[in-house]
C-alpha cells in the first residue's frame, strides 16, 4: 500500500473528511464535465469508529472496537429525449480512506458505476416511452424538478468522553458488573444479556451545486435482554437507552429534560427486577369490547412511531413503500387524504423535530436539507408528511430535510428523527385517579399494524388494572387493540409527562436499513381493546 | 467484487505472519466480497413516479481476524477491517484483536473439524449470475413494469381517470465471496454464490385490489422468464380480488397459503430452533426437544444445497461444511440450527437437561451447520461474529392433499394468501403471533374460492400450536415463498386449519 506523507489523507477515515472537503467538489464536477448526459452528482462519506462490549449471564460474551469509512454516490444522467435515470452506488471503503489516491480512486470508480446505472435506467425508461400510452408518459414525466441543496455547514458533535480513547475495559466491566447481578437477583432469572456502545461517526455531504455539509455525531447506547421463568409463567423484556453524547451517558445516570436515563448498570438491573415481576404476574384475560386505557410515555413511543412516525413518512404515503411497509392511513391519493381533516382528539399534537436533542437529532439530512420541525397533528388535525426533496416537489410543498440513510452505502429514505405527541396539561396521577375501571398499560413491547397503519395491536411490558382510581393487580402479556382514527379520537386527556425513548434498530427499505431515532410522548388516556396471552 | 485468487492470497498471507505471532495460541481469518443490486420498482399512474427507483448497490469487502492468546485457551479477541486486503490491515487488525481480548469461559475455541475439504468447493454453482451487468438489471426491472402496464390496460378495457395502479417492489441480485483460513484448518476454503429474488406487488386502490407475484433463481436465463411473468402476473391476481368482501369477525376455518405459512415460520418458528434460542431460554419449544412440536405429518430442513433453493452455500462463515439440518422430523424436533459457539455453549450449559427437556438424548449433538455473517440482505459480510441462520427451509408433509382438498376440507371459511407484519406479540417463547390479512385472500364456499376478500380487513391472532400442531389438511405440494427482510428462503406447503381468531379492521376512511 502506498503509504507516503503526502499520499496519506489520514491515520484513521475521519481525517479524510477534511481531504474530501476540498477535492470532493471538484471531483464531482470534473466527472460531470466529462461524462455528457450527467446532469447532476452527490456524494456521502462517513467515517465512523465505534467500541461495543457484552456480557451474558455475568460473563463477558464480546468485545470490538470497529472502524470503517464509507461512500454514496448519487448520479443523474439525462438521455437524448430528456428523460433523467438515477443511479447510485454504495461502497464501504474503510481502511481505504487512509489513502488519498485509493480513496480518490474509490470515488471515481463509483461514480462511474452510479452514471451507467442512471443511463441504463433512462435508455430503458426512453424504450418504455416510445410505446407506453400517453397517461404512462405522463405519470413518469411528473415528478417535476427537485432542486438541489446549496446549503454549507459544519456541525461538530457533543460528547465529553471521546468512545476512539475509551478504555475497553471499562465498557466491559459495566456491563459484566450489571449482568452478574442480574444473575444474583434469582434462579428465576433465565438468561439476561447487557451491551454497550460509544460511537463516534462524522459524515460528509457534497454536491455540484454547491453544497458542502460536514456533521459529527456521538452515539452511546446501552441494552439489556432478560427472560425470566418462575412456576406461574416467564416474560421477556428488553429496553434501550441512548443518548447522542459520549460515554458519560451510560456510565452514570443522565439527567436530561426530554431523555434522561438511569446509568447503564441500574437501568439493566431495574429491567431484570421488574422482568422477574411481571413472569409472576397472571396472564391478562382481556375483558369483552373497549375499556379506559391510561397508556405511559414509554407505550406511547412506539405508538407514535408506528401510527403517527411511518404514515407521515411522504415516500410510504405516496406508495413507494406499498410492496414492503405498506401505505399510509393519512393518504389515500393527493385528492382525498386527511391534511388539514380531524383525525384525533382536539387534545392530540404531535411532532417530529430532528433539532431537539433526543436520539434522533442532526441539523441537516443526506440530502443537504436543513431539519426543522413539522407538526404532524395540531389539535387533532392533521398538518403534514416528513419528506425527501423529490417527494416535497410531488406532494408540491417544502423540503423538510427528512431524508436519512443508516450508512453512507446506502440510499437515503425518508425517515424519522424525534418523532413524539407533544405534551399537554394532565397530571398524570390525575388521569389515573379520574378513572372508575380501566387499565395503565406501561413500557412497549412488540408492534404489529396494519397495511396502512389503521389499525394496531402494541404488547405491553405490564399492564395494571385499574379500580376506582387505584392502580391494582398486575398482568402479564398484555396488549392494546385499536383503530388508530378510533384510539386518536377518544383522547380525553394528554400528560404533562413528555418522555423522548430511544429507539434503536428501526427497519425500512430494501435492502433494510436499521435506524436510531427517538420516539415519545406524555401518558395519554383513550379507549382500546386489550389483547391477552 | 474481490476475485477469488486475490481473496486467497491475502489469506495465505495472513495466515504466515500470523503463525509468527508468539503469543497466539490460534487465528482465523475470514474475508468476504459482497455486492448486492437492486431495482426498486415504483409505478403510481396518480402520483408522480420514476418508474424504477433507487438503482443501487451496495458493495462491500473486508476481512475478519479472530485471535486466541496461548496463555488462555479462552482468552480471544477479533477485529475486522473493511476495504483493505494488505499486510498493513491486517497488523492493524491484529492490534485492535489483541486490544479488544476478554477471557470468556465458554469460549469454546475456533471451530475445527473437517482439517481438510475437498477442492470441488469452490465451484460457483452459479456462474452466469455472478457476471451479470446493469444492463440485464434494468433491461428486466423495466420490463416488469411495462409488462405490469400493459397488463392493466389490455384487461381494463374501460379506461379509469383514476385507476391508483400502484406496481411496487424490487428486483434484487445478490452475489458473494468468501475465503477462511486459520490455525485450525489444513486448508484455504472458499465459496461463492448468486441469486436473484423479486417481489412485485400491484394495487388498483379504485377497486380495493392488491395482488403479488415473487420469483427467485439463480440463472440469468430465470431472471429474463421472471422479469417476463412478473408485472403481468401481479396485475392479474390483483384485477382477480377486485372489491372483496369484508365479512364479520369471528371464529373461521381457513387455508393458509404458502406465503403466510413461510411468514410464521420465518418469525415465529425458524428463531426458536437454534440452539441460541434454547441457551437463552426463549424458544418456544423451551423443554420440549426430542417431543413432537408439531403434526406427525411434518418434516422441516433448512438445505443450503438444494437446488430446490434459491441460496446455495458450500461452506458456512466459520468455514465448516454447510449441510441439511434436519429441524423436524414427522412432527418431533430433532435438530437446532446452531453456529460454533452456542453449540458448545448449550452442550455445556448447567441447564441444559432442563432447557433442552426430559425427552432430548442424553448425548445431544448439534453440528454448526448454519454460522453464517450475514447483514442486512442473505449476503455474506466480513464483519460480526457468527449467527446461527438458516438458508432454504423446506417444509414437507406426507399424506398431503391438493388444493382442491384443502379447500373442501374448509367447506365455509377464509382462504389467506398474504398476511404482514407478523410478530411475537407476547415474546418469542410464548408463541403467540397477530399479522394483518393483506392481499391475496378469498372467501371460501361451498369448498370453493367464491369471492375476493378485501385486502387489509382482517387481524389474525393466534399460537404457533394452532398452526401446526393440528391442521386439518397439509397442501401436498411445496411452494417457494419469499418473506421481506429475510435471509432464508422458503419452500412449504399451504395448510388448512380450524378456528382462527379474525378480527375486523376499521375502514381508514381517508376518503
Amino acid at each position: 500500500m502506498a503509504s507516503s506523507r503526502k499520499n496519506r489523507a489520514a491515520d484513521d477515515g475521519f481525517g479524510a473528511i477534511g481531504f474530501l472537503r476540498a477535492a470532493a467538489e471538484p471531483a464531482l464536477r470534473r466527472f460531470l464535465r466529462a461524462n455528457r448526459g450527467a446532469t447532476y452528482a452527490e456524494m456521502r462519506f462517513e467515517a465512523s469508529f465505534s467500541r461495543t462490549a457484552s456480557a451474558v449471564d455475568g460473563v463477558p460474551r464480546d468485545a470490538a472496537e470497529s472502524a470503517n469509512a464509507a461512500l454514496g454516490v448519487r448520479v443523474h444522467c439525462a438521455a437524448p429525449g430528456g428523460v433523467v435515470g438515477d443511479g447510485f452506488t454504495g461502497v464501504e471503503v474503510g481502511r481505504i480512506a487512509t489513502s488519498r489516491t485509493k480513496l480518490a480512486a474509490a470515488l471515481q470508480s463509483a461514480l462511474a458505476e452510479a452514471f451507467d446505472r442512471a443511463r441504463c435506467s433512462a435508455r430503458e425508461q426512453t424504450a418504455l416511452r416510445r410505446t407506453a400510452p400517453a397517461a404512462v408518459v405522463k405519470a413518469l414525466a411528473a415528478i417535476g424538478n427537485v432542486e438541489p441543496s446549496t446549503e454549507r455547514a459544519e456541525v461538530a458533535a457533543t460528547f465529553r468522553r471521546d468512545p476512539r480513547t475509551l478504555d475497553p475495559a471499562e465498557l466491559g466491566r459495566l456491563c459484566r458488573s450489571a449482568s452478574a447481578e442480574i444473575v444474583g437477583l434469582g434462579s428465576d432469572v433465565a438468561y439476561n444479556a447487557v451491551a454497550a456502545l460509544a460511537e463516534l461517526r462524522h459524515e460528509l455531504f457534497v454536491n455540484t451545486a454547491g453544497a458542502n455539509i460536514s456533521q459529527a455525531f456521538a452515539f452511546s447506547q446501552g441494552d439489556c435482554y432478560v427472560v425470566a421463568a418462575t412456576a406461574d409463567g416467564h416474560q421477556e423484556s428488553y429496553d434501550t437507552i441512548g443518548q447522542q453524547r459520549g460515554f458519560e451517558c451510560l456510565a452514570d445516570d443522565w439527567r436530561d429534560e426530554l431523555t434522561p436515563n438511569p446509568g447503564l448498570h441500574r437501568f439493566a438491573v431495574e429491567l431484570a427486577r421488574e422482568t422477574r415481576e411481571v413472569a409472576a404476574a397472571p396472564l391478562l384475560k382481556p375483558p369483552e369490547g373497549e375499556v379506559v386505557v391510561v397508556t405511559d410515555p414509554h407505550f406511547n413511543a412506539l405508538i407514535a412511531h408506528e401510527i403517527i412516525g411511518h404514515p407521515c413518512e411522504a415516500d410510504r404515503a405516496l406508495k413507494m413503500e406499498a410492496a414492503y411497509a405498506g401505505r399510509s392511513w393519512f393518504l389515500r391519493s393527493l385528492e382525498h387524504n386527511e391534511i388539514g381533516r380531524p383525525v384525533g382528539s382536539p387534545l392530540l399534537w404531535a411532532c417530529s423535530d430532528p433539532t431537539l436533542n433526543g436520539y434522533g437529532h442532526y441539523l441537516y439530512d443526506h440530502e443537504g436539507t436543513r431539519g426543522r420541525r413539522v407538526t404532524h397533528l395540531e389539535g387533532g388535525v392533521f398538518r403534514g408528511f416528513l419528506n425527501s426533496r423529490a417527494t416535497a416537489a410531488a406532494l408540491g410543498v417544502e423540503p423538510n430535510g427528512s431524508a436519512r440513510a443508516s450508512e453512507a452505502w446506502h440510499a437515503p429514505l425518508v425517515r424519522m428523527s424525534n418523532t413524539f405527541f407533544m405534551p399537554g396539561e394532565s397530571d398524570p396521577a390525575r388521569m389515573i385517579a379520574e378513572v372508575d375501571r380501566g387499565y395503565y398499560v406501561c413500557g412497549h413491547l412488540v408492534p404489529s399494524i396494519a397495511e396502512s397503519r389503521e389499525n394496531f395491536r402494541i404488547s405491553a411490558r405490564r399492564v395494571y388494572e385499574i379500580e376506582h382510581g387505584r392502580i391494582g393487580r398486575l398482568f402479564r402479556s398484555g396488549s392494546v387493540i385499536a383503530d388508530s382514527k378510533s384510539f386518536f379520537r377518544a383522547v380525553d386527556a394528554v400528560g404533562n409527562d413528555l418522555r423522548l425513548v430511544a429507539i434503536p434498530n428501526c427497519g425500512k427499505g430494501q435492502p433494510m436499513q436499521v435506524k436510531r431515532m427517538s420516539n415519545g410522548g406524555p401518558t395519554l388516556r383513550s379507549r382500546a381493546r386489550l389483547g391477552g396471552g | 467484487m474481490r476475485t477469488t485468487p486475490e481473496m486467497r492470497g491475502f489469506v495465505r498471507e495472513a495466515l504466515a505472519l500470523l503463525s509468527r505471532q508468539r503469543d497466539l495460541g490460534g487465528f482465523e481469518v475470514y474475508v468476504s466480497s459482497s455486492e448486492h443490486r437492486v431495482a426498486r420498482l415504483n409505478y403510481t399512474s396518480d402520483i408522480p413516479s420514476r418508474g424504477v427507483e433507487e438503482f443501487k448497490s451496495l458493495n462491500a469487502d473486508g476481512f475478519a481476524l479472530r485471535i486466541v492468546t496461548a496463555r488462555d485457551a479462552h482468552e480471544t479477541g477479533s477485529a475486522a477491517i473493511a476495504g483493505d486486503l494488505s499486510i498493513e490491515a491486517l497488523r492493524e487488525a491484529l492490534a485492535r484483536a489483541r486490544r479488544a481480548a476478554i477471557v470468556d469461559p465458554h469460549f469454546p475455541g475456533l471451530p475445527a473439524g473437517p482439517r481438510r475439504l475437498a477442492r470441488s468447493a469452490e465451484k460457483s454453482p452459479t456462474p452466469e449470475l455472478l457476471r451479470a451487468k446493469d444492463d440485464l438489471l434494468a433491461a428486466v426491472a423495466w420490463k416488469i413494469i411495462g409488462g405490469a402496464i400493459g397488463a392493466f390496460r389490455a384487461r381494463m378495457k374501460l379506461a379509469m381517470p383514476h385507476p391508483g395502479l400502484v406496481i411496487g417492489g424490487d428486483l434484487s441480485l445478490i452475489r458473494d465471496r468468501i475465503a477462511i483460513g486459520g490455525s485450525h484448518f489444513d486448508d484455504l476454503r472458499v465459496d461463492q454464490s448468486a441469486h436473484f429474488a423479486s417481489s412485485v406487488t400491484a394495487l388498483v386502490e379504485a377497486l380495493d385490489a392488491k395482488g403479488t407475484a415473487t420469483a427467485t433463481g439463480v440463472s440469468a436465463a430465470d431472471l429474463i422468464r421472471a422479469g417476463a411473468r412478473l408485472g403481468r402476473d401481479a396485475i392479474g391476481r390483483a384485477l382477480a380480488l377486485r372489491h372483496g368482501e369484508r365479512p364479520a369477525a369471528g371464529t373461521y376455518s381457513v387455508v393458509m397459503g404458502p406465503q403466510p405459512i413461510a411468514e410464521i415460520l420465518n418469525y415465529m418458528v425458524i428463531p426458536s430452533l437454534t440452539t441460541g434460542a434454547f441457551q437463552a431460554a426463549n424458544s418456544a419449544y423451551q423443554g420440549r426437544f426430542g417431543t413432537p412440536v408439531m403434526d406427525a405429518r411434518f418434516n422441516l430442513v433448512d438445505d443450503p444445497r438444494t437446488n430446490a433453493g434459491a441460496i446455495r452455500r458450500r461452506i458456512t462463515c466459520e468455514g465448516l461444511p454447510a449441510t441439511a439440518t434436519e429441524l423436524i422430523r414427522e412432527g418431533r424436533l430433532l435438530g437446532l440450527l446452531s453456529n460454533y459457539y452456542d453449540a458448545h455453549r448449550l452442550l455445556n450449559d448447567e441447564h441444559r437437561a432442563e432447557k433442552l427437556g426430559p425427552d432430548a438424548p442424553s448425548d445431544p449433538s448439534f453440528p454448526a451447520h448454519s454460522g453464517y455473517r450475514l447483514g442486512e440482505s442473505s449476503a455474506r459480510r466480513f464483519d460480526g461474529h457468527p449467527g446461527a441462520t438458516g438458508s432454504n427451509v423446506i417444509m414437507s408433509a406426507r399424506g398431503g392433499m391438493s388444493e382442491r382438498e384443502l379447500l373442501a376440507a374448509v367447506a365455509e371459511g377464509i382462504y389467506i394468501g398474504r398476511v404482514w407484519y407478523t410478530y411475537p406479540i407476547n415474546g418469542q417463547r410464548a408463541g403467540d403471533f397477530t399479522c394483518t390479512v393483506s392481499g391475496d385472500s378469498y372467501v371460501i364456499r361451498d369448498g370453493r374460492l367464491a369471492a375476493p376478500l378485501a385486502p387489509n380487513h382482517f387481524r389474525l391472532n393466534a399460537n404457533i400450536e394452532q398452526v401446526f400442531a393440528r391442521p386439518i389438511g397439509i397442501g401436498r405440494r411445496p411452494e417457494p415463498a419469499l418473506v421481506w427482510g429475510s435471509p432464508e428462503t422458503y419452500i412449504v406447503p399451504a395448510l388448512a386449519l380450524d378456528a382462527i381468531t379474525l378480527s375486523a379492521i376499521g375502514a381508514a376512511d381517508s376518503d
